[in-house]
């Protein structure tokens, strides 16, 4: 036998309470591992760019700008690239199915965020290919199973083609990944210009345009120059970068977030605490070992690093539990929940799971080793 | 292995007072006790229930505080040490017996046995044989991997005898160490220390109520009202 040993056999001297504790622990940070996720995922605005801008209508999101405000735009001193963007939102299938599309122009999208979608070349030329060519995002495709030739049928929530059908068809012409996992790859990218010219109404209008600046120019100062060029026109704008629009739009969720974030902090409180509960009267039980252990010449600083260590493995094992549950439960959910685990989320839930081991273990370690010997006997 | 037998006593108590305070009450065990051990000695302590023998034995193992006096233990002042020097002095010199044996129930009679050896550097093998030899010692070899709680009262406390001598100290403390046995299991276990005195020459102090577990000893301390009467036996 070793000292861990000893400390192993102590802390699952009772299998059942052992284990009941342990699962507490894995649930906590099972739960804390999803949220982590969700939050780091692509709901978030984490893996938004602050250096792509886009130019809204002033009134509202859902308000369209002229498409001759393009060249203006574009003439601009400062302005890289920029790309009209209208976004269609529809269902595939079954009328839950909920997918965007946001058409553009392929050779500007490419400049504009090609980096940030991991668009290439080949992949633009090939969505130029045809008006009713797309890309899909990997994260979209995967949920759909769709692969490269496929064609798909968008029913359209509002965008009518000028015959009246809402049925928009489209044929995958190739994936995109994104820079990394986090990445929003839930959609579809098309042309502007198919979408625009079939349309019965608000033709020559844009959602939004995307654009990217010069690389030494600083985006929170163009942004009001491309406001002030439409102050006194009949739509002014409203330019943000990518970022603050996301947390805009996430804006309307953050309240449900909160929620779920409130309701899983306090579920996550809870167990732990009843963790140290038990860990404490685990330890009452214990106060005649204590004391046996010391009359064999066991020093109280060594009793204590041993307390503290069985609550570090309870926490090590349940939480290493947790965690692992939380990654296969990214792996398998719906990438439009966007879950991702990736070694940040990991690294920052290990490190809770060693403050609160440490934490949760302090409390009754301290008792242990303020356990005078005698009382240790007392209880006996 | 055997202890020297030098001018000074082994154990020496001079000046000792305790007094119990609970609350507003006191109550005075010893008021200026001597008392002297010699190494190698055989030594039982008798007197009636309250009279402060389980008090002598904890101020013998550092475990409880004399509120004046020196206790001298070969030649260490422990009323002069701090309690992490006091663990580790008993790490070194000391295995204590008890009447309920207090071994760990979550750990295996060997495992058990293996404790203090955990305190010293050395390698696990080493410990295993160690273990292997007391367990012998104490006629219960091939019984390591049994739980004790599984165990009869005579076998446990041969175990706890097992574990108070692993790491070979010099002094042996024991609090009514036949006090839960029947009596064929208590002439087991004080052949033992006999045997332990002896041929292994440890020093035993040995509370007792037992007159049988005194002869024994050979020599019987009484303790009555916070005073020796000393009572000298020939060994058997
Ligand atoms: N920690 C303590 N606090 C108060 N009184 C105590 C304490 N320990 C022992 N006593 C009292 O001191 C007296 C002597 O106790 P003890 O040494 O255990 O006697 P013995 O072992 O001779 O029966 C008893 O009356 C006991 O109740
Ligand atoms: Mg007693």
């Amino acid at each position: 036998m070793t000292f861990l040993g000893l400390i192993r056999k102590s802390a699952v001297r009772k299998p059942l309470r052992g284990s009941l504790l342990i699962v507490s622990v894995a649930m906590a940070f099972l739960i804390y591992g999803l949220t982590a996720s969700f939050i780091a995922g692509s709901q978030g605005t984490a893996a938004a760019s602050d250096d792509l801008l886009g130019v809204m209508n002033a009134a509202g999101r859902a308000q369209p700008l002229p498409l001759a405000y393009l060249p203006r735009i574009t003439e601009l001193q400062g302005v890289a690239a920029v790309s009209p963007i209208t976004r269609l939102r529809g269902s595939v299938g079954d009328a839950r199915n909920v997918v965007a599309v946001s058409a553009g122009n392929p050779d500007k999208l490419l400049a504009v965020s090609g980096k940030e979608l991991g668009l290439t070349n080949a992949m633009v030329d090939a969505l130029d290919d045809g008006r009713d060519k797309v890309l899909v995002g990997r994260a979209l495709a995967q949920a759909q199973g769709w692969s490269i030739d496929d064609t798909l049928t968008v029913t359209a929530f509002r965008t009518r083609k000028a015959d009246g059908s809402r049925d928009w068809r489209f044929e995958i012409a190739g994936i995109f990944d994104g820079k990394s996992p986090s990445t929003d790859t839930y959609f579809i990218l098309a042309q502007y210009d198919y979408i625009n010219n079939a349309r019965g109404k608000n033709r020559d209008t844009v959602s939004t345009f995307a654009l990217r600046p010069e690389p030494d120019v600083s985006p929170q100062q163009l942004a009001p120059r491309i406001d002030a060029l439409f102050a006194n026109s009949a739509a002014p704008t409203r330019t943000l970068s990518e970022k603050q629009f996301l947390s805009a739009f996430l804006s309307q969720y953050a309240d449900v977030k909160r929620v779920v974030t409130l309701v899983v902090s306090v579920s996550f409180v809870t167990l732990l605490m009843i963790v140290v509960n038990t860990l404490v009267f685990a330890l009452r039980e214990r106060r005649f070992e204590i004391g046996v252990l010391k009359v064999l010449g066991f020093r109280s600083s060594r009793i204590m690093m041993m307390v503290l260590a069985e609550a570090l493995f309870v926490f090590l094992v349940g939480g290493t539990i947790g965690i692992c549950l939380a990654k296969l439960a990214s792996l398998a959910a719906p990438p439009a929940l966007g879950l991702v685990l990736d070694t940040n989320v990991a690294l920052r839930a290990f490190a809770l799971i060693f403050l609160l081991g440490l934490t949760s273990g302090a409390l009754p370690a301290l008792s242990a080793m303020r356990t005078p010997i005698l009382s240790a006997f007392r209880t006996r | 292995m055997t202890t020297l037998k030098t001018e000074s006593p082994f154990i020496a108590l001079s000046g000792v007072s305790k007094t119990y305070r609970t609350g507003n009450e006191s109550l005075p065990i010893f008021t200026n006790l001597d008392m002297t051990i010699q190494g190698g000695d055989f030594v039982a302590v008798m007197g009636p229930s309250g009279s402060g023998k389980s008090t002598l034995l904890n101020l013998l193992a550092g475990i409880d505080h004399a509120d004046t006096g020196d206790i001298q233990i070969a030649g260490q002042r422990l009323d002069h040490m701090g309690e992490a020097a006091r663990a580790a002095w008993r790490a070194h010199h000391l295995g204590i017996v008890f009447q309920f044996y207090n071994l760990l129930p979550m750990l295996t009679a060997a495992e058990n046995v293996e404790l203090p050896l955990l305190l010293k550097p050395i390698p696990a093998s080493v410990r295993r044989e160690r273990v292997a030899k007391v367990l012998d010692l104490v006629g219960l070899g091939g019984r390591g991997k049994q739980n004790p709680t599984r165990m009869s009262g005579g076998q446990q406390q041969r175990v706890s005898i097992a574990r108070a001598i692993v790491a070979d100290p010099s002094l042996l403390l024991c609090d009514e160490p036949t006090g839960d046995l029947d009596r064929k299991s208590a002439d087991d276990v004080l052949a033992m220390l006999g045997y332990l005195n002896r041929e292994l020459g440890k020093t035993i102090v040995m509370v007792t109520h037992d007159p049988e577990a005194a002869n024994a000893a050979n020599r019987t301390l009484h303790l009555d009202k916070g005073v020796f009467v000393e009572n000298e036996q020939v060994a058997a």
